[in-house]
């Protein structure tokens, strides 16, 4: 990474750490909404980045990581680091559970059935009664906003020193060589199962953090929101608005798709979604590769726009 | 029990059915260490099929592998590659959106024995193979940007940079001309002289005339013919096999 | 005889599952799409039939056609202008961009029809009729016919007419079937609105037997794509076989496990044949 770089990335996080001091209460929110939805974009693109295995199903290490912070809370009383501990625990259990055969599948089969789990985990947790059933928890009430936003900007920062981690590591080309053509990466060496359950499991651990935070942040959970299926598609299209694959991209497209969406929900209520789900359809036509690759590309914007266009039509 | 009897390969009496359609029937062979093994045919002859199986993507319906005098039948194609059986696909498999140079890099960080565990290192070598290849000058270029004879250069570096004990070449000389022909057979040489046991299937019969100790030929899945190169080249089965009559 | 029942209900069920599903399996396995917005056409097709009979007063049945042919035209256009313009992109875009316009139909339809539940409540909706014992709902039996009878007419297409000839060509070898002068523009086209007027047939009969809301389509959307797996993409009747299984499992979740676990069925179903039969599940991509 180049130093020039490295640099404006940490004076960016310093100038973000003082944010809880100038900011508003409803700005703190979203920014604390953003921070952890960034989080999630950001672990996404550890294995449907690097790997190419887009997963549907992250929710499942979401919920999980919210259900094991409320359920050591309200139900034992324990402090909310436990909480999160159990709740990362509990996800990367399942991931280590989960990922062997489910990692078999492939391409669109591995995506849907991401979601087909997601749905069952919901389903299961409603129907138990340490997990509060189908009303859910009520976590004890802390008015922390800073503490809250702080603690998920050091997640968000950890996450993200990983992935740059992984971008320079073996780990990493193990994963890139498995995007790009499993098989050939399996007669070269690479122990493919090993390196996809790693991943897995490295993303479900900083997921289920993410849904502790969450959780303890606003004292209720229950199975419609902490398994939420559109939650998974929005940071699949946070990541790869941004640019899957790529360290910064995950970030700097959950931020602005943050953004737009929180300014267009405040302009035009109802149609908010609808100009989302514009953005989305727009963005893949134009710019499949992301922000990240929009940024590197040489010719200028429309030009770039256009031979996305004729690269991919029929 | 001599040491110097165990051969690196091994295959016995293997086969392997697609459907009902045998494709490797009942095929035993073996190879030295350091030798070149031939292995010709007509186009479905199972060629493909024997070094999927060498190489693990197939499993052999019945027989089987031996590698330095141990059954590999078990091994997935990962563990395979870390013992040193490294390949080249017919169907040239570059990673498309890598470099040419992290193409080979993946080979030199998983390779033999497991590999590099150093990026650094792993460039240093990866450097080494793709200078050795000839694609010095391609080095940091896409490899879906390749074209042909440097795609057959970079699949050649690729299988290298793994350090195998045993290459297994899949055509690698096919579609190109005579001057880069020569090209690969003098660097298929080079490799040899480090110690490296070959098995390569080509249809360029110079090619495998210069460079096999010993050549198998395969049809229909059979083994028809084995043996010193001049002499099986002329065996009149072989020239029927490869003529297209019927065998008899 | 409640398990009979049960069976009953879910075979019949089934078969409208069958052909939510065949509109998805078409559109897969000749395009190589996996239609995410593939629920949301179901839903648009479904309103269509509702508005046809509340505001102009023609029977639900009849209305089917219209459905149809408005869907067609809606997933042509679809597929012409928008669609064949990413189709030769990654796989994950295909799912981002096809999820982009399920978000917008989704919402546009939350707009035009308002998130009231609709019921197409014709006077023989409620109506049945005894046989060896069992309750047979007519208009369930009517949708497990007009499901076979689709199938039926898709398959003729694929397999006795020029146009069913151009299509497999297509999926089969783009750059071959250009050679025989098939322009795959227009035959991708035309395929999206076959399987658009798919769903509007399926969303029609949907919103008899069960009910309408704008957001109904992202869990028919994961039907469809269980049921496409389970059937395969190549023949219609597999398809509606597939949705048959379906149905019968859903009926059987609901009667033994209970009536929250029917949603979950279908996935389980998938996760299970998935991980089970992983090898007939790639093939048939």
């Amino acid at each position: 990474m180049q130093r020039s770089v490295l640099v404006l990335v940490i004076m960016s996080v310093i100038m973000l750490a003082f944010l809880p001091w100038i900011a508003s209460d409803v700005m703190l929110q979203f920014a604390i909404n953003t921070l952890l939805l960034a989080t999630l974009a950001q672990s996404w693109n550890i294995l449907g980045g690097f790997a190419g295995y887009v997963s549907f199903g992250n929710s499942v290490f979401y919920g999980l990581g919210t259900y094991g912070t409320a359920i050591a809370m309200a139900q034992f009383g324990l402090p909310f680091w436990v909480g999160l501990m159990l709740g990362a625990l509990l996800a990367v259990i399942c991931a280590l559970i989960v990922g062997l055969p489910i990692l078999r599948l492939r391409g669109p089969y591995f995506a849907i059935a991401t979601l087909g789990l997601s749905g069952v985990m919901g389903a299961i947790v409603s129907n138990m009664d340490i997990a509060g059933a189908n009303i859910g928890l009520i976590l004890p009430l802390t008015r922390a906003d800073p503490m809250f936003y702080e603690l998920s900007l050091g997640l968000l920062v950890v996450t993200t020193v990983c992935v740059a981690w992984l971008s320079m590591s073996r780990f990493g080309m193990a994963l890139i060589a498995i995007r790009e053509d499993e098989d050939a990466a399996g007669t070269m060496g690479v122990n493919t199962t090993r390196y996809k359950v790693a991943a897995l499991v490295l993303a479900s651990l900083f997921t289920s953090i993410a849904g502790g935070i969450h959780a303890y942040w606003i004292t209720f959970v229950d199975p419609a929101s902490a398994f939420d299926p559109t939650l998974n598609v929005r940071m699949v299209i946070m990541a790869v608005f941004g640019g899957s694959g790529t360290v910064f991209g995950p970030v700097i497209g959950s931020f602005l798709l943050s953004t737009i969406y929180e300014l267009l929900a405040f302009w035009i209520s109802t149609a908010a979604a609808l100009l989302f789900g514009v953005v989305i359809v727009l963005a893949v036509l134009f710019m499949p590769k992301g922000i990240a690759d929009l940024a590197l590309a040489k010719e200028p914007g429309w030009r770039y726009f256009l031979r996305n266009v004729r690269e991919h039509r029929l | 029990m001599s040491a110097t009897a165990v051969p690196v390969l091994e295959g016995r009496r293997l086969t392997k059915r697609f459907q009902g359609l045998v494709s490797i029937d009942d095929v035993s062979f073996s190879l030295a260490e350091n030798e070149v093994l031939g292995l010709i045919g007509p186009n479905g002859a199972g060629k493909t099929t024997l070094v999927n199986m060498i190489s693990g993507t197939i499993r052999a319906d019945h027989g089987s592998i031996f590698f330095k005098g141990q059954p590999i039948d078990h091994l997935r194609p990962f563990q395979r590659a870390h013992l040193g059986i490294s390949r080249t696909f017919q169907v040239m498999k570059p990673f498309p959106g890598l470099s040419v140079l992290d193409n080979v890099v993946v080979g030199a960080l998983f390779g033999t024995g497991g590999g590099e565990t150093s990026i650094a290192r792993a460039r240093e070598s990866a450097r080494e193979w793709i200078e050795f290849t000839g694609l010095t000058h391609r080095i940091g270029q896409s490899a879906e940007a390749l074209g042909g004879p440097d795609r057959k250069r970079l699949e050649f570096a690729k299988a290298l940079a793994l350090n195998p004990k045993l290459l297994l070449l899949d055509e690698v000389m096919a579609g190109l001309n005579l001057v880069e022909v020569d090209e690969v057979v003098g660097l298929v040489r080079k490799v040899r002289e480090r110690g490296v046991s070959i098995l390569i299937i080509e249809h360029v019969m110079k090619a495998i005339r210069h460079l096999s100790d010993r050549v198998m030929v395969l049809h229909h899945g059979e083994k028809i013919a084995e043996g010193e190169p001049s002499a099986v080249l002329s065996d009149p089965r072989v020239v029927a096999a490869y003529l297209g009559t019927r065998r008899t | 005889m409640l398990l009979a029942q049960v069976l009953l209900n879910g075979v019949l069920l089934g078969a409208l599952y069958g052909l939510m599903a065949l509109g998805m399996a078409l559109v897969w396995g000749v395009l190589n799409i996996v239609n995410l917005a593939h629920g949301a056409l179901i839903m648009l097709g479904g309103y269509v039939v509702y508005y046809c009979y509340t505001l102009l007063g023609i029977d639900p049945l009849l209305a089917l056609p219209v459905a149809m042919a408005s869907m067609f035209a809606t997933g042509y256009l679809l597929q012409r202008f928008l669609l064949n313009l990413i189709v030769r992109g990654a796989l994950l875009n295909t799912l981002l961009i096809t999820f982009g316009l399920d978000v917008v139909i989704t919402y546009l339809g939350q707009v035009v029809f308002t998130a009231d539940f609709r019921t197409i409540n014709p006077s023989y909706s409620g109506a049945n009729f005894m046989l060896l014992g069992l309750t047979v709902p007519v208009l369930r039996l009517i949708a497990f016919g007009i499901a076979l009878l689709l199938s039926s007419a898709l398959w003729f297409l694929l397999n006795k007419s020029g146009l069913g000839r151009a299509i497999r060509a297509t999926a089969q070898n783009l750059v071959a079937a250009r050679l025989y002068g098939v322009d795959p523009r227009q035959v991708y086209a035309v395929t999206f609105g076959i399987g658009a007027a798919l769903a509007g047939a399926a969303g029609g009969l949907y919103g008899m037997i069960s009910h309408l809301t704008p957001y109904i389509g992202s869990s028919l959307t994961a039907k469809s794509f269980v049921i496409a797996i389970l059937g395969g993409l190549a023949n219609p009747f597999k398809v509606i076989l597939g949705g048959i299984v379906v149905g019968v499992a859903e009926s059987l979740a609901a009667l033994y496990i209970g009536p929250t676990y029917t949603d979950v069925v279908s996935f389980l179903l998938l996760v299970v044949i998935l991980v089970v039969r992983p090898a007939h599940a790639l093939r048939a991509a």
